[in-house]
C-alpha cells in the first residue's frame, strides 16, 4: 500500500515537473514581444508574401490573444503534437523522431563505456596505496576536467586522420560510434571512477572484508564479490548526472564527428532560431529526466524500503 | 539568400590545437605560405576565365562523388526556403525555365526560346517535348503553371521564390510545349530570377499529390535522382541514366559523369578541412578561408573562391530615417572611417577583396568607377563630423554636439560574426563615434526592425545573379513595414534613386542599363545606405582528381552535371 502511494506521489510530481517545464518554456517565448511569423517564414534575410504572412499568423495562432495560445499549446502537448519546425517543415515530433536514434545509440554505447572502465579502473585502484591512489584521482581530474571537445579533436588528428583507424565523420557502421563514444565517455568515467573509489576504500574497511579476507579470498575476490556490491548503490544515484553528460556531451560530439542526432539538431535548431524545435528538443529532455528519475527513485526503494517512508 | 557563418570558436581551438599537435604531421595546416598575388588579384576582379563555366573536354564516367558541406538546408523543396545552399543542390536535382551565360545573358534550358511583348507584360515560353521529371511525368506547360503557382501558394511559406515573381499574376497553357506567363508590370529581372535553384521545376505530380512530403522526397527532372535524404546526416544522389537536357550554355550532352553523389553535413570548419585532405572527402563546400594557404600550397589540393553575385557583404545599414544616421555626412564619415582591408583581412584570412560599392563586381552592369568613392579616409571622416557640428569631445573621447554624445546602438544582424562587429566598433572609437552592439532575440529584432525602432544593423548580404538586388535592399518601395517585408534597412527614400532602379526594372535595353544601374550605383556612394565591407564568396576545395569543376553561372557554385573522377 505504502508503496503504491509512494509510486503515485511520484507520478505526480513527475507530471507536475513537465507542465512546468511547458509552462515556463511557453512562456520565454511569448512573452518576450516579438514578430514570430517572419521569424517562421525565414527571419531577417527573407521576403515572405504578404500573404504568407497573413497564412502563418493564422496557422500558428499568433492573432489569438496569449492565454488562448497557451490553452491550445497544452492541449496540443497532452496529445503529443509538438507543433511544426519552422525551418524543416515537418512536425517537430517527426523531426525528433528521425534524430533519436543515432543518439540513443551514441548514449548506451557511451555510458556502458564509462561505467565499464570506471569499474575497472576504481577496482584496480582501490585499496591500494597512497601514491596510487592520488596518481589515479589526478588523473580522473584531468579527464574529468578536459572539455570534450578538446578531446575530442586530439582523438580525431591522432586515430582518423593520423591512422586512418575510424572514420571521421558520420554514422555508418560501428566504427564511426567509437570516437565519439569514447570522447562522450571519458570524463563521465572519470566521475564515476572518483566516486566508486571513494565508495570502496570505505566498503574495503569494514569488519565483514576482514572477514572474508580472514576465509582466505584473494584481494580481487574480496573486491569483486564482497566491496563492489555495496559500492554500486551511489552509482544508481548517479544516473541523472550520467545522463545530464550525454546529453549535454551529444550536442559537441555529434557536431564534432559530423554525427546525425539530437545534439546536432538541437544546435542546429538553435542557430537558425528554430523556436518550436528548441522547445520540442527542451521538453524531450525533461521528459527523459522525470522519467529516469523516477526509475532512479525505485529502484532505490526496491534496494531499501525505509525510503518510502521518508518520501512521503 | 541567408549567410550562415559556418566559423565557430571551436575552430581556434582547433587551430591552436593543430599547431601544437606533431603527431596530426600537419605541416600542411601550419604553412603561412600567402595565396598568389594572382589568386588575390582576381578574387577582387570578379573576372574569372570562360573556361570556367563550360565543360572542355568531355569527362570519364563513373565513381562516386564524396562531398562536404557545413550546413543541412532542412528541406528539399527549394520554393519553400531560402538557404543558400540551394542554389547548387538544386543544380544536381532540378531543372529551370533558363540559364545564365558567362556574361549574365539568358540562354535557353527547359525553354528552347521565349518571346517578350511589346509592353514588357507577356512572356511565351517555348519548353522542350523530351524531358521527364524522375517519377515519368512529363515535363510540359502545365508542368510550368503548377511551379509557378506552387511557389505563390501561401501554404508553402516561401522565403524568396515567391517575392521574386511578384509581379507575375496569371500563367496559361496554350498548348502542350508552350506557357504565357502575364505580368502586373514590366519586370526584366523575371528571367534572371527563373535561372536560380530557388525557382527550379518540381514534378507537377508530386506537387500535387503530396506537397509534404517535398522538402523530404524531392522529385525533378535533374542529373541525379535523391536516393536518401537523412537530415543532420546527408544527402544520397544516383545519376539519371536518361538525362540529356544540360543547359546548351555548359557544353555537356548526355547523362552526368558521375555514378552517385554523397553529400554529407559536416558542421566544424577544422574537420571540413582535414578530412579533406586526409582523402575522406573529394570536395568540400564552404573551404574555410584560414585553411586556404594551407591547401593552396599542397600539391594535392585546388583552393576556389569567387565572388557571388548581387550586392557584396555590409557591415553596417544605417536607418536613414533616425538621427544620427539622418545625416549624410554623418554616414559618410563612418563609411570612410572603417578600414576595410583589415576587416577583410580577418574574416577571409587574405581571401576576401574589401569592397566599397554596392554591386558585387562580376554583377552584370557593374561600374567600377565608382569603387574608391568610399575608400578608407578617417581624415576626411573628422572633417565630415566636424561639419555636421560634432566638435566636442567628452571625457570617454567621443564626440559632442550641444553636450550630447555622438552615439548609435547597433542591432547585431545575420552573418557578420563578432569579429568583424567589434573591428567596426573600434574603427567608429578612434573616430569619436560610440557604436554600442546589441545583440536581441530575433523575433524581437524582427518586430522593431517592422516598426522602425533602429537606428543601425549590422552584417547583411544579398546575392542574387541580377543587378536588381539593388531595388531590394534601396528602393523606397522595398521599405519593411508592419504589413509588408522588404530588404530595405536603411529606409532609404530617395526619389532619384527610386525613378532609375524603377526604369531599369522595366527596360531590356542593354545600353540604357548599363546608364541607370551606372548611375544608381553612383547614387548610393552619395547616400551611403550602408558600409559595404567585401565581396560575399562561394568558396570550395577539392581533390586534383576531381576534374571537369565548373561553376554556375547564377551564383559561382560548383556545377556537378560535368564534374568527373580521374581516379588511378
Amino acid at each position: 500500500m505504502k508503496l503504491i502511494r509512494h509510486v503515485l506521489l511520484r507520478l505526480a510530481i513527475g507530471i507536475g515537473v513537465l507542465w512546468g517545464a511547458a509552462t515556463l518554456t511557453f512562456l520565454m517565448v511569448n512573452v518576450t514581444s516579438g514578430d514570430a511569423a517572419v521569424a517562421i517564414l525565414g527571419g531577417p534575410d527573407a521576403l515572405p508574401t504578404p500573404d504568407a504572412l497573413a497564412r502563418v499568423r493564422s496557422e500558428y495562432g499568433l492573432d489569438q490573444p496569449i492565454m488562448v495560445r497557451y490553452g491550445r499549446y497544452v492541449e496540443h502537448l497532452a496529445r503529443g503534437d509538438l507543433g511544426e519546425s519552422y525551418r524543416l517543415h515537418v512536425p517537430v515530433a517527426q523531426a525528433i523522431r528521425q534524430q533519436i536514434g543515432p543518439t540513443i545509440r551514441l548514449a548506451i554505447v557511451a555510458a556502458g563505456l564509462a561505467v565499464f572502465s570506471a569499474l575497472l579502473f576504481a577496482t584496480l585502484t582501490a585499496g591500494r596505496g597512497r601514491s596510487v591512489r592520488s596518481a589515479a584521482s589526478g588523473l580522473e581530474l584531468v579527464i574529468s576536467s578536459t572539455p570534450s571537445f578538446v578531446t575530442g579533436i586530439l582523438l580525431l588528428i591522432a586515430f582518423s586522420f593520423r591512422w586512418h583507424w575510424f572514420p571521421a565523420a558520420g554514422n555508418e557502421g560501428w566504427r564511426s560510434l567509437v570516437l565519439p563514444a569514447v570522447t562522450l565517455a571519458l570524463p563521465l568515467a572519470a566521475v564515476l571512477s572518483q566516486v566508486l573509489r571513494s565508495e570502496l576504500d570505505e566498503v574495503l574497511e569494514q569488519p565483514f572484508i576482514a572477514m572474508a579476507r580472514a576465509r582466505g579470498l584473494s584481494e580481487a575476490g574480496v573486491k569483486i564479490f564482497h566491496a563492489l556490491r555495496h559500492a554500486l548503490i551511489p552509482l544508481v544515484t548517479l544516473s541523472s548526472f550520467v545522463l545530464a553528460g550525454l546529453l549535454g556531451g551529444a550536442v559537441i560530439a555529434e557536431s564534432l564527428f559530423s554525427r546525425q542526432g539530437i545534439g546536432r539538431l538541437m544546435l542546429d535548431a538553435t542557430t537558425n532560431k528554430d523556436i518550436p524545435v528548441v522547445l520540442g528538443v527542451t521538453l524531450m529532455a525533461a521528459f527523459v529526466y522525470v522519467i529516469v528519475n523516477f526509475l532512479v527513485d525505485l529502484a532505490n526503494v526496491a534496494i531499501d524500503p525505509r525510503l518510502a517512508d521518508e518520501a512521503r | 539568400m541567408i549567410c550562415l557563418s559556418a566559423r565557430r570558436p571551436i575552430v581556434w581551438l582547433a587551430a591552436a590545437l593543430l599547431a601544437a599537435a606533431s603527431l596530426a604531421g600537419c605541416d600542411d595546416a601550419t604553412s603561412t605560405q600567402k595565396s598568389s598575388p594572382e589568386a588575390r588579384a582576381a578574387a577582387g576582379s570578379g573576372v574569372y576565365p570562360a573556361s570556367d563555366y563550360y565543360e572542355q573536354t568531355p569527362g570519364k564516367p563513373g565513381g562516386t562523388l564524396r562531398v562536404s558541406v557545413a550546413t543541412d538546408t532542412g528541406s528539399l523543396d527549394f520554393h519553400a526556403i531560402s538557404d543558400t545552399n540551394s542554389q547548387w543542390l538544386g543544380r544536381i536535382i532540378y531543372d529551370n525555365l533558363v540559364y545564365l551565360d558567362d556574361k549574365g545573358q539568358i540562354t535557353p534550358w527547359l525553354a528552347k526560346s521565349w518571346t517578350i511583348s511589346e509592353d514588357g507584360k507577356t512572356y511565351t515560353f517555348h519548353l522542350r517535348n523530351d524531358v521527364t521529371f524522375s517519377d515519368g511525368t512529363k515535363f510540359n506547360a502545365e508542368a510550368v503553371l503548377v511551379n509557378l503557382e506552387h511557389m505563390r501558394d501561401p501554404a508553402t511559406k516561401s522565403p524568396l521564390a515567391a517575392a521574386y515573381i511578384a509581379p507575375y499574376v496569371s500563367g496559361k497553357v496554350i498548348d502542350d510545349y508552350t506557357f504565357e506567363a502575364t505580368l502586373r508590370e514590366p519586370y526584366t529581372p523575371f528571367l534572371n530570377v527563373l535561372a536560380q535553384s530557388w525557382l527550379s521545376m518540381e514534378s507537377p505530380k508530386a506537387i500535387r499529390e503530396n506537397p509534404g512530403k517535398l522538402g523530404e522526397a524531392p522529385v525533378g527532372s535533374g542529373p541525379f535522382v535523391v536516393e536518401s535524404y537523412t537530415r543532420q546526416q546527408g544527402i544520397r544522389f544516383v545519376r539519371r541514366k536518361d538525362y540529356h537536357w544540360a543547359p546548351d550554355f555548359i557544353r555537356h550532352n548526355g547523362p552526368a559523369y558521375l555514378d552517385r553523389i554523397n553529400v554529407d553535413f559536416v558542421p566544424e570548419a577544422m574537420v571540413r578541412y582535414t578530412s579533406l585532405a586526409a582523402g575522406q572527402y573529394d570536395l568540400t563546400i564552404d573551404a574555410p578561408t584560414q585553411d586556404a594557404a594551407a591547401i593552396r600550397s599542397s600539391g594535392d589540393l585546388v583552393f576556389d573562391a569567387k565572388i557571388r553575385q548581387g550586392n557584396p557583404f555590409r557591415g553596417l545599414t544605417f536607418n536613414t530615417s533616425k538621427a544620427p544616421f539622418d545625416d549624410v555626412r554623418v554616414r559618410r564619415a563612418l563609411a570612410l572611417a572603417i578600414n576595410r582591408d583589415g576587416i577583410a583581412k580577418v574574416m577571409g584570412f587574405g581571401e576576401f577583396a574589401p569592397k566599397a560599392d554596392f554591386l558585387a563586381a562580376n554583377t552584370r552592369y557593374y561600374d567600377p568607377a565608382f569603387r574608391s568613392v568610399l575608400n578608407y579616409d578617417p581624415a576626411e571622416a573628422g572633417r565630415l563630423l566636424d561639419q555636421a557640428g560634432w566638435t566636442g569631445r567628452d571625457a570617454a573621447g567621443y564626440r559632442t554636439r550641444n553636450g550630447q554624445r555622438l552615439s548609435a546602438e547597433v542591432l547585431i544582424y545575420g552573418a557578420l560574426s563578432t569579429a568583424g562587429t567589434v573591428a567596426i566598433q573600434s574603427d567608429a572609437k578612434k573616430l569619436g563615434f560610440e557604436l554600442k552592439l546589441a545583440v536581441l532575440p530575433v523575433a524581437q529584432l524582427l518586430q522593431r526592425r517592422a516598426q522602425n525602432d533602429y537606428q543601425a544593423l549590422a552584417g547583411g548580404v544579398w546575392h542574387t545573379n541580377t543587378p536588381d538586388g539593388l531595388y531590394i535592399l534601396y528602393d523606397s518601395h522595398e521599405i519593411i513595414s508592419a504589413k509588408r517585408i522588404g530588404q530595405n534597412a536603411s529606409r532609404l527614400s530617395d526619389p532619384v534613386l527610386d525613378d532609375t532602379l524603377e526604369r531599369a526594372r522595366q527596360s531590356n535595353d542593354p545600353v540604357l542599363l548599363q546608364k541607370l544601374y551606372s548611375s544608381a550605383q553612383e547614387r548610393l556612394t552619395e547616400l551611403v545606405p550602408a558600409v559595404p565591407l567585401y565581396e560575399n564568396y562561394s568558396l570550395i576545395a577539392y581533390h586534383k582528381d576531381v576534374k571537369g569543376v565548373i561553376f554556375d553561372t547564377s551564383h559561382n557554385t560548383p556545377f556537378f552535371t560535368s564534374i568527373w573522377l580521374d581516379k588511378r
